[in-house]
Order: C-alpha cells, then sequence, then structure tokens
C-alpha cells in the first residue's frame, strides 16, 4: 500500500512525465536516452564514408547517384538513464517535525524515482546525514520497485549535523556511471559548503538539479515578540536575540537573499534549481513547478 | 471633576504590574529551530546582555495609556455643573453616637456637613432632614447656607434604631419631588451604587463594642416576696472579655459582679436578695465606643400579687384558685368582659369563651369556643391519652402525664403560629404562642377546677402554667420608639418627665405617649401619685458597629428637560479606552490562529 500522495492518478500523471537531461551520458542498455555514441536509433546523427564491411542498408543511394560515391548514414545510439536522487536527512530536515519537513521531501524523491522508474531506467537513492555517509540503496528498475524507493525512505529517520561536500564525497566513491543527479535539502547551510558539494558533482559529468525544500515555519518563524535563546537543531549551538518585527523582517530578508544566491550559483553551473515550501500541494509542485525548470520534458 | 467610585483609584497603583510582562519576557525563552545560519548575523543579535535598560516598546506605553483611561473611567469621572439647592439628610440613629477619637460620629457627620454647605456657596439653598424616627425636614426649606449650619449646631442624634428607610426610592423621591441638585445622606453605613444625584457620605470606622442587651427585674417567684434581676451582656468583639457588671437602685450601686463575656457571645447575670426600690439601673463598666448600651433601666413589678382575671360562662369552676398562694384572682361573665379595667392583670383566662379582640394581657383560653381565632377545636374525646410533651420546658417540668388524664378533651388544630407543648393521638391539646411579646395558652382540656393534691399532676400542670405566665408578665421595659401607654386616660394638669428633665403636659384624656426618643426613666405625674416607666435602647444591630449594613444605591435618571448636578464623563473614557484597545489589538495582534509547530518549545 503506498503512502497518501501515492494514488493511481497521481502515479499515471508521474507516467507522462520523463526526465530531461541536458548531458548525453554511455548508458548501459537501449533506452531512450541519446549517448555520444553512433547507434541504431531512428535518429540521423551524420554521414561516413564507405568502408567495405559496412551495412549496406544504410548506405545513402541519393548520393551515390549525385556525387558517385558510396556513403554510409550514421544514427545516434539511444540509451538507458542512471539518476541518482540524494536527500538531506540531517537533523535540520526534522524541524519543526519529520512529518512536516522530511516526509515531504521524501515524497517528492519517491516522485522523481517513479518517473525514472516508470521510463525503464534505473534509479539509486541516497540519505545524506553524518552517521549515513553510506545508506545508499542499490540500483532500481521498473515500475514496480516504487514501493522498495518508499520503504528505504521511510527506514531512515533524519539526525545529525550535515557537512555537505564530505558525505557527497563518499557516496560519490560508488558512482561508477554517469547520470542524472537531484539533490533535495534545505540548503540551510553556508553557500561554501553548498557550492563545494554541488562543484563535486558537477566533477562527476552529471547532469543536476536541485531543490530546496523548507517548511512555512521557516519562513517565517513563529516566534512572539521578546528575548529569545535559539538551538541549532544540529549542531546544539545556542543564540541569543530579541525579536521582535523588525528582527522578523531581517530574518526574511536574509533568507530571500540566501535562496537568491542558490538560485545564482546554479544558473551559473548549468543545475536545475527549484524551491518547494511544504505546505504547498505537492501535485502543483511536481505538475507545474518542475516541469517549469525543464527537470522534465 | 471628582470621582464617584473613589476606590477604583487604587488600581493606578497596579498599573506599575503592567511592566512585569515585559521584564519576564527579557528572559529569553530557549526554542529549537533549524539552523542558526540566519540567526547569527550581527545585525539580529540584540539584548544578549542579560542585565541593562529593560526594552520597552511603544506599545507598553500605549497598553499603559489603555489601562490608565479604563482605570479613570472605572473611577466615574464626574464634573460638577451645578449645585445650587441639595438637601442634606443626617443619619442620627443611636449608633452616631459612638465615638471616633473623642468624636461622635455625629459630630463627624456635622463637620462633614459644613463642608459641603461650604462648598455651595453663599448663594445656595440647604434642607435638612434626619432619618429617626422618620425622616423628614429639620424646620423650614431653602434654607442659606449660614442658616442651615446654625440649626445644624442643635441637632443631636436620638436613642433610636435606624428607621427602616429604602434610601434608594425615599432619596430618589425626595431628589424628584423636591428638584434637588443632590441629596447627600451621611451616615455610618457604607454605600454602593452612588449616582451622580444621590450620594452617601460615609463617617467612622468599624468598632467593636459590648452592650447590656437585656435588663429584667421580676419577683423570684409566684409566692416569694424578693425581688430578682438578670441582666444580659453582649459582646460584639472579636476578643473574649471580663466585664464588671453593675446594679444601681436610685442611683447607688447595690451590687455588681465580673462576667466572662466570649467573643461574639452572650452572658446574664442575675442578682436577688437586694432592696426594693423605684427603679434600677444596670450598668457595664468599659469605655467603648458607644456609651448609650452600657446601661439600662427597669422598674420593679409594681405589685407581689399575680392578678389573674377570670372569664367564664361558669365562674364558680375558677374560684378554686384563689386557694393558691399569691393569686388574686377576680371573676367575670364573658358579657361583662368589655366593661371591666384590665390594666395590671397579669394573666386573663377565658374559660369556655374568646375576647372579641386579642387580649393586651398575658391569656389562657380554656377549651374556646367553636368559632375561636386561635384554634379549631376536633369532636371531643374522652379520657385522651397524653403521647408525647415538649421537654424540658417549664409547662411540663415535675409532670407525670402517664397519670395525667383529663376526663373530656378537645384536640385543637392551630390556627396561629405557636409551639405544640402536649400532644394526644387525636391531636395537640395545649399550644404556646407569643403575640406582640404577650404569652397565650391554648387548652384542649379543663383544668378546672383546682383540686390540689387530690389531682396532682393536673394541679403541678396548673401551677407550671400559672408560674409560666407570671415570669412572662414581669414589667417590661419598653424601647425606645415605642409609645408609653397608660393604664387609664390622662387628666388635667398630669404631667410627664422625660429623662431630660422635659416636663410635658398630657393632654386631657390622652393614654399614651409617643416621643420615647432617649432612653431613661420618664415619670407620670398624676397629682401626688408618680408612676415610672423604663425605655431602653433595645436594638443589637445598632449596637454592633463591626459590619454596618451598607446601604444600596443606584443612579437616578432624572428628566430630560432637568439638568443634572453633575456631567459623567467616564462613559467618553470607556469609548476612548475601547478605540485604545482597538488599535492595540492592530498595531499587536496576538497571533490566535497561528498554531505553534510541534518543535518549537516556548519558555526555558
Amino acid at each position: 500500500m503506498l503512502p497518501a500522495p501515492f494514488t493511481p492518478q497521481f502515479l499515471s500523471q508521474l507516467e507522462t512525465l520523463r526526465l530531461r537531461t541536458r548531458k548525453e551520458f554511455l548508458g548501459g542498455q537501449t533506452g531512450t536516452y541519446s549517448s555520444p555514441r553512433r547507434g541504431t536509433s531512428l535518429e540521423f546523427a551524420d554521414y561516413r564514408r564507405y568502408s567495405p564491411g559496412d551495412d549496406l542498408r544504410y548506405l545513402d543511394w541519393g548520393i551515390y547517384a549525385r556525387s558517385d560515391r558510396l556513403y554510409v548514414k550514421l544514427f545516434r545510439e539511444e540509451v538507458d538513464l542512471f539518476a541518482y536522487i540524494f536527500v538531506d536527512a540531517s537533523a535540520s530536515m526534522a524541524f519543526p517535525s519529520p512529518k512536516e519537513k522530511f516526509l515531504p521531501a521524501s515524497h517528492i524523491a519517491a516522485a522523481l524515482s517513479y518517473v525514472v522508474l516508470a521510463n525503464h531506467d534505473h534509479v539509486k537513492l541516497h540519505l545524506l546525514g553524518s552517521s549515513l555517509t553510506q545508506a545508499a540503496s542499490p540500483f532500481y528498475r521498473g515500475r514496480r520497485r516504487i514501493t522498495d524507493c518508499i520503504q528505504f525512505m521511510a527506514s531512515i529517520s533524519p539526525a545529525g549535523p550535515l557537512e555537505l561536500a564530505p558525505v557527497l564525497a563518499e557516496h560519490l566513491k560508488t558512482l561508477r556511471r554517469p547520470g542524472k543527479a537531484i539533490l533535495i535539502s534545505d540548503f540551510l547551510m553556508p553557500a561554501p559548503s553548498y557550492q563545494q558539494g554541488l562543484n563535486l558533482l558537477r566533477g562527476f559529468n552529471l547532469d543536476i538539479a536541485v531543490i530546496q525544500v523548507l517548511t512555512r515555519q521557516e519562513v517565517d518563524p513563529p516566534f512572539s515578540n521578546g528575548g529569545l535563546n535559539i538551538v541549532d537543531s544540529e549542531t546544539h549551538a545556542e543564540v541569543r536575540f530579541q525579536w521582535d518585527a523588525g528582527a522578523r523582517q531581517e530574518y526574511q530578508t536574509r533568507l530571500a537573499q540566501h535562496n537568491s544566491q542558490i538560485r545564482s550559483f546554479c544558473h551559473q553551473s548549468g543545475i536545475h534549481y527549484s524551491i518547494y515550501i511544504t505546505d504547498l500541494e505537492l501535485d502543483d509542485f511536481v505538475f507545474a513547478t518542475l516541469p517549469a525548470i525543464g527537470l522534465f520534458k | 471633576m471628582e470621582f464617584l467610585n473613589p476606590t477604583a483609584l487604587y488600581g493606578l497603583l497596579a498599573l506599575p504590574l503592567l511592566l512585569i510582562p515585559y521584564l519576564v519576557r527579557r528572559k529569553p525563552r530557549r526554542v529549537i529551530f533549524s539552523s542558526l545560519l540566519l540567526f547569527t548575523e550581527p545585525a539580529l543579535r540584540a539584548g544578549g546582555k542579560p542585565m541593562g535598560r529593560p526594552h520597552l516598546p511603544p506599545i507598553f506605553f500605549l497598553q499603559l495609556l489603555l489601562l490608565a483611561v479604563l482605570i479613570l473611567a472605572l473611577g466615574e469621572p464626574v464634573f460638577s455643573v451645578r449645585t445650587s439647592h441639595i438637601a442634606v439628610v443626617l443619619d442620627n440613629s443611636a449608633s452616631m453616637q459612638a465615638l471616633e477619637d473623642q468624636q461622635t460620629r455625629f459630630a463627624l457627620a456635622r463637620e462633614k456637613a459644613l463642608g459641603l454647605f461650604a462648598d455651595l456657596g453663599a448663594t445656595g439653598k440647604v434642607d435638612l432632614y434626619l432619618t429617626v424616627p422618620r425622616l423628614e425636614k429639620v424646620r423650614g426649606t431653602n434654607l442659606g447656607p449660614a442658616e442651615a449650619a446654625g440649626i445644624l449646631g442643635a441637632l443631636e442624634p436620638a436613642d433610636l434604631p435606624d428607621a427602616p428607610i429604602d434610601y434608594q426610592s425615599i432619596l430618589g423621591q425626595l431628589a424628584k419631588e423636591q428638584k434637588y441638585d443632590r441629596v447627600f445622606l451621611i451616615s455610618d453605613h457604607p454605600a454602593s451604587g452612588q449616582g451622580d444625584i444621590l450620594r452617601v457620605v460615609t463617617v467612622g470606622q468599624p468598632r467593636e463594642n459590648f452592650a447590656i442587651s437585656s435588663f429584667n427585674i421580676a419577683h423570684s417567684s409566684l409566692v416569694g416576696s424578693g425581688l430578682e434581676a438578670t441582666i444580659e451582656v453582649a459582646n460584639f468583639s472579636t476578643k473574649d472579655a471580663r466585664i464588671r457588671v453593675a446594679l444601681r437602685g436610685s442611683g447607688g450601686v447595690i451590687a455588681n459582679r465580673e462576667l466572662s463575656v466570649a467573643a461574639g457571645k452572650t452572658a446574664r447575670a442575675t442578682f436577688t436578695g437586694f432592696p426594693a426600690h423605684p427603679y434600677y439601673q444596670a450598668e457595664i463598666d468599659l469605655r467603648d465606643p458607644l456609651p448609650l448600651d452600657n446601661r439600662r433601666f427597669a422598674v420593679p413589678p409594681a405589685a407581689q400579687n399575680f392578678r389573674i382575671l377570670g372569664i367564664s360562662p361558669r365562674p364558680q369552676a375558677l374560684t378554686s384558685l384563689r386557694a393558691i398562694t399569691g393569686v388574686t384572682l377576680d371573676l367575670i361573665t364573658p358579657q361583662e368582659y368589655e366593661k371591666t379595667e384590665r390594666s395590671g392583670y397579669g394573666l386573663e383566662i377565658f374559660h369556655y369563651s374568646t375576647p372579641p379582640v386579642a387580649p393586651a394581657n398575658p391569656a389562657l383560653f380554656v377549651l374556646p369556643p367553636d368559632n375561636n381565632p386561635l384554634a379549631e377545636l376536633a369532636p371531643p374525646v374522652s379520657r385522651p391519652v397524653i403521647s408525647s410533651w415538649r421537654e424540658p420546658h417549664p409547662l411540663t417540668r415535675y409532670v407525670n402525664f402517664a397519670l395525667l388524664r383529663p376526663a373530656f378533651s378537645r384536640p385543637l388544630k392551630p390556627r396561629i403560629a405557636g409551639e405544640t407543648i402536649l400532644e394526644s393521638p387525636g391531636g395537640p391539646l395545649a399550644f404556646a404562642a407569643e403575640r406582640g411579646g404577650v404569652r397565650q395558652l391554648v387548652l384542649g382540656f379543663d383544668i378546672f377546677p383546682y383540686l390540689g393534691r387530690e389531682n396532682l399532676p393536673v394541679s403541678v400542670f396548673t401551677l407550671n402554667l400559672l408560674d409560666w405566665f407570671f415570669h412572662g408578665s414581669g414589667v417590661k421595659g419598653r424601647a425606645t420608639g415605642e409609645p408609653l401607654t397608660f393604664g387609664s386616660a390622662a387628666q388635667q394638669g398630669n404631667f410627664l418627665l422625660t429623662p431630660r428633665e422635659d416636663k410635658i403636659r398630657l393632654n386631657p384624656g390622652s393614654n399614651s405617649f409617643p416621643s420615647t426618643y432617649f432612653q431613661g426613666i420618664y415619670q407620670l405625674h398624676r397629682g401626688t401619685q408618680r408612676e415610672l416607666f423604663a425605655v431602653n435602647f433595645n436594638s443589637q444591630s445598632e449596637s454592633d458597629l463591626r459590619q454596618p449594613t451598607p446601604i444600596e444605591l443606584r443612579d437616578l435618571s432624572r428628566g430630560g428637560n432637568q439638568v443634572s448636578g453633575l456631567f459623567s464623563i467616564w462613559p467618553y473614557l470607556l469609548l476612548l479606552s475601547m478605540l485604545l484597545f482597538l488599535l492595540e489589538w492592530f498595531v499587536n495582534p496576538r497571533r490566535l490562529s497561528h498554531r505553534l509547530p510541534a518543535g518549537v518549545t516556548r519558555g526555558a
């Protein structure tokens, strides 16, 4: 039994989507994504001078008639896709509760996984956390494996601090094939930290997409005015300050600047970027926002 | 500007309490958040120092203003517009004689009244009223302040309890009819709900007091010649006290005793074997706020013999009573009753008869006729059994009711409130009542003739009831305010000497004197004869100075064309406070609908 948002209607809508890649990868098997290799698909790629042994079916007889030279037509090879979905499982993803932040994030991951699985491609889930450096699923293929994806996501509770770049580096050590990488996180970390992480992914020649997940409480903190001792959910560090309308406005300005910085970096690095506030509808995000940023074909 | 409810202004003292929430808020609350990334910027860090100047936002001053305006509104501020014609009602009841730091409450009230006159100005008009014996105006109307002050100096409190006055309606009616701008009641009672026209000025504070609550002189028994004095002392304080009680005869002390009286209780002292005097005085030796109730007067019974008037269609049955020592019996038929002079009788025995009107003397009704107003009589029963009797009771002591078997009885169904003394299976056979302080006993069986030792149970019961009537018929002191009634009408030259030595000539034919406003001995002079009456101040509610009953007043709504003496501004202040509240609400909205997330903990 699949959890609430994964209704038959939702799944059938997901089946109509297909991940879009901006890079060509060397796939393992025949698929629907173009490869830099020449192959046997229907998509024309180039001409080459005939050499003995070439299949005569690919001779372009029109050119031979005009130029009395023999050329064979070359076609693109279409291969399957390997998708890697990285989900932030640090303690900050459990704020204000796992149900309100980590669960929506895992639902997005599961929905993207189903899109990949429905196209007979491969998907692998990675959970990023301090004690979860090696928490990665095997490759799944076939739409029935969506239950395995969901069970894998549900098997882990977010906890601990996260240093994005080192943890990602650990996960990338096991990566053998390039493909599509989707990173789901709240990105409440210093800019150098997430930039290093994303550059690592870029270094592995992955086509990257980033989904930032925030809760409404993070966008508009519900503190009443007065002195506050704020405790970091990951590091347990404390900071004391006076909270009032001015502080609230200042916080929101800084959050907007932070998000803008992420968006700008992603844009410069050729990374798809989108933000999801968890009190919004998942359907709207998956079927309207993500296609709009070009994540789906 | 003045305040109708100045007590509310004490609320201003509580205004600094508003600082508390702001000071408490300075102690930071601990909350968990996903990340401190956006909180660590220097611009957001503030209030890090545990001590320092309190951070008071502008909303604090708005809230302060709101509360101050609200408290001022609760104080019911009014502006005096015009006070040219006022009424001053002075409480002159006995409790106004209580001392407050060497001055009586009445003297304090007089000073307050003079203050009111001074505020009035030279052109103002005053009407003076006193509350007891009834609310009535003193002398002329529309007095000038100087004239009213002169009259005020001659007024003094009476030895009377508070008159039962509904101040709200009476003073309200007075204000409307006489068109007073304001009516001031100066009393020792606190008041609530004062309006802009009716105002109460309270003088005095709650006090602890002691009083003689009862003083009685009677013959010690039916056959004895000695007198017995009973003095009851009440303690209206919160602590036990030892009080010396003295009995005086014609001025000199003839006996005294020390009594221990528990807080809030009474104690009684009995004196016997003292010489005869024309009148007696009981005193307690104390310095308490109200000296008036520290003494009482009593006059001994005029004659030793117990005088009985027998009224019977068969008078010979009652003649047997003459066999009892100390009893003087006069017998008449029911037809002669109206024409007979009945004063001086300690008991009237109605044998198979009833009077046309209730008798003024104590009365015994033996088998009254069917149409009597006292009890309905059931069908006759022969030799009834006494199934129950009230015990202990002076009427039933020493009686063996197993042997008391009247030959004939008619059970009673009382028509008046009383106490059943004897009961048979068929209903009550004797019940006692007290009407206007006079004892009455109704019997459903005949106790006559008195057979002495030949029928001991009935004889003992007869002696009991005579003794009961005898003790109930002692010369009772009258309370101040009650009229004195004389045995016979006054004649030319008769006069009454009051305790204040005022000589009052009585109109020929008059048989009462109503103006007993002062405690003491009143002397009725009929030529060479002199009759004494003891009149005592007798009001426990006045003597108890601890918790005077508050006077409930409401505001008066006057006619549209009449201008109130006061202009109320509190409704406008209330409106202003509501506007400030709305402003405060919008400026500082409460997030009532915002559900706090589970991860956020409030407070440390």
